[in-house]
């Protein structure tokens, strides 16, 4: 595996949901569909704007569910140190990514109340219809977030 | 699935395969078969110890697992307790204040009203610091103590808040040591926050009123400025939510078959008395706590900025909590089943307990009435306050609907609320509105929610409420 830091902004579509908000990312590889999935929670968190650089840190998760249950402790993780420490990932590296664990470098950047004021509240990483999927040509994920 | 017409709004989902009760569904309109949230309420059905029916209200809309406006009351010793009938804002919730000041009154100074409150009461993404940062202690004692502890700190419009609160404002099992220490650390600066999404602090008008004798108990009076609150338990019911459906959808199956055969993991839930259980019920009692405490925080941060911005005293604002309601919450209470008491739990996922008349778990000043029943409709229209009836504690285990509903989703609001501003139209119909996001008012749009005159209107006519005011928006301040 070839490690690629991506940085914001990157492409996610944003999934209809009545009363919470979903996004779907591909990528040609896993690790790139991982990282774009840590990325989209960014932006929503962000309305869309950039982070500002921030210091790397190192986060690893298991799961025993597969690659969507482990894409959702990933963000789970990401959002409890967003609401505690008001930190998101402007970049992201996946280092590690198998069926039952995934670490990640992400430069944690602060967040702006002023500059980020269109972010949506993520309240939580739901399991519900999170998808981590091999697709022609790629790969694509999802996650419903509630807020 | 077989839908057939009881009466009235009222439709039933036949019981079919290992369901163990049939579904009840209040509907605006007759549902329709597709509706996915049909499909949870009779998943619902499929509960252990579940009673009578799984219930839905005439605003439900697809929930994680649950309906959002579903009912479920389960036996209290051999059912089932389940996260996803709570939700994930723990003890979400609404009150009202009534005041002694006229609504023009506030008018006069309106801007000044609403500038003061957005000041006061931090909203939006990560808002935290309304109070200083709590202790370790001073934590554990608003999980315990709930709305109690601040009215202790001084939060209050006055001295009997707690007496109207649903429960007191406290729920009596709550486990602070059950709440982990991630969940404390989400809520630990957030007490007295509004928070976002469809979360708002209003400054209403008491616009009619249609029971006159139930008004006046509730202190409702034409004309009146009121003040409607609503929000919840913040991150830390947050994480509590999601800490047990993490745990619970790893152990279900430990529970027996009737476990193992829920239709969809996202009942994630054990057995009311097993360590599982208790756990769950121990950490969301004390979330429904902080609930109640930052709710109540709340209200004494906006009495203040009312008295500040009109330039009276606190006195002459006149201030009193009219009623506090939880909307998502399992809570333990006696009903009659098949002529019976019976200790069970009931489920309520965004619905409003409504408790009737002479009920003596609803406060004595309002049991010859029916206990309020709070109903916020959208920041553009109005917003309803109901008595609760018998007819709800025989149909219902005494419970109604708890809002408008949404009818498009975000990204459909914010398309139709696209290069209009949202603010200037609420302004020229005399709403003023502040947000901290210019999407939240898009995404939140009258037109976004259903009307929910028409909600409390299929509530009336099965009995299960009776209407006695409505309030109309005058000031809104959203995340």
């Amino acid at each position: 595996m070839t490690a690629v830091r991506l940085t914001l902004p990157q492409p996610y579509r944003d999934l209809d949901h009545t009363a919470d908000v979903g996004v779907e990312v591909t990528g040609a590889s896993a690790e790139e569909t991982l990282a774009r999935l840590v990325l989209a929670q960014s932006t929503l968190l962000t309305g869309g704007e950039l982070v500002a650089p921030g210091p790397d840190a190192r986060v690893a998760v298991a799961s025993q569910g597969g690659l969507a249950a482990l894409s959702v402790e990933l963000l789970r993780e990401l959002l409890f140190r967003f609401a505690t420490g008001r930190v998101l990932p402007g970049a992201c590296e996946v280092v590690r990514l198998d069926a039952s664990a995934a670490e990640v470098v992400v430069a944690l950047g602060p967040y702006d109340p002023v500059r980020h004021a269109e972010g949506l509240d993520l309240k939580a990483v739901t399991r519900h219809g999170a998808r981590f999927d091999r697709v022609d040509g790629g790969w694509r994920a999802q996650v419903i977030f509630d807020i | 699935m077989k839908l057939r017409r009881i009466e009235g709004d009222l439709w039933e989902i036949e019981r079919e395969g290992e369901m163990l009760v049939p579904g009840r569904v209040y509907s605006v309109g007759p549902p329709a078969p597709d509706d996915p949230a049909l499909r949870q309420v009779a998943n619902v059905a499929h509960l252990p110890g579940i009673l009578r029916f799984s219930l839905a209200m005439p605003d439900i809309h697809w929930g994680y697992g649950f309906p959002i406006g579903g009912v479920a009351a389960v036996d209290a010793a051999t059912g089932a307790v389940s996260p996803g009938g709570v939700g994930y804002d723990i003890n979400c919730g609404v009150r009202v204040l009534t005041t002694g000041v006229d609504a023009e009154t506030v008018r006069a100074r309106l801007s000044q009203v609403v500038s003061q409150l957005f000041r006061d009461i931090p909203t939006g993404v990560g808002a935290s610091r309304a109070i200083p940062r709590l202790s370790e202690d001073d934590l554990a004692d608003v999980l315990a103590a709930g709305a109690r502890w601040a009215i202790r700190r001084g939060f209050a419009a006055s001295n009997d808040d707690a007496e109207r609160c649903e429960e007191g404002g406290r729920l009596a099992g709550a486990d602070p040591a059950a709440v982990s220490e991630r969940a404390r650390q989400r809520g630990v600066d957030q007490l007295g926050t509004l928070g976002s999404g469809n979360h708002f602090l209003e400054v209403d008008r008491v616009a009619e009123i249609y029971d006159d004798a139930a008004a006046e108990s509730f202190g409702l009076f034409p004309g009146r400025a009121a003040v409607q609150i609503h929000s919840g338990s913040r991150g830390l019911g947050y994480q509590v939510c999601d800490e047990a459906l993490s745990s619970l959808a790893a152990t279900r199956t430990d529970f027996g078959e009737a476990y193992r055969a829920l239709p969809d993991p996202q009942l994630a839930c054990a057995p009311v008395e097993s360590e599982s259980g208790r756990a769950y019920l121990g950490a969301m009692q004390a979330a429904a706590n902080f609930a109640w405490a930052n709710r109540q925080v709340m209200t004494g941060l906006a009495v203040r900025a009312l008295a500040r911005a009109l330039g009276a005293s606190e006195r002459e604002v006149g201030a009193r909590l009219l009623y506090d309601v939880c909307h998502n919450v399992a809570k333990r209470e006696t009903h009659l089943v098949d002529g019976r008491p019976r200790d069970v739990l009931v489920h309520r996922k965004g619905a409003t307990r409504a408790f009737g008349p002479g009920d003596e778990r609803v406060p004595a000043t309002y049991r010859a009435v029916g206990q309020p029943v709070l109903i916020p409709g959208d920041m553009g229209r109005y917003s309803y306050v109901l008595a609760g009836t018998s007819k709800a504690m025989e149909d219902t285990f005494g419970s109604s609907c708890h809002g408008a509903g949404r009818l498009l989703s975000r990204g459909q609001a914010l398309k139709a609320a696209r290069g209009r501003s949202i603010a200037r139209e609420l302004s020229q119909r005399g709403i003023e509105v502040l947000s901290r996001g210019h999407k939240t008012l898009g995404e939140e749009m009258s037109e976004a929610y259903k009307d929910v005159a028409d909600v409390v209107g299929v509530m009336a006519r099965a009995g299960i409420t009776r209407l006695v005011a409505r309030l109309e928006p005058m000031g809104v301040i959203k995340g």
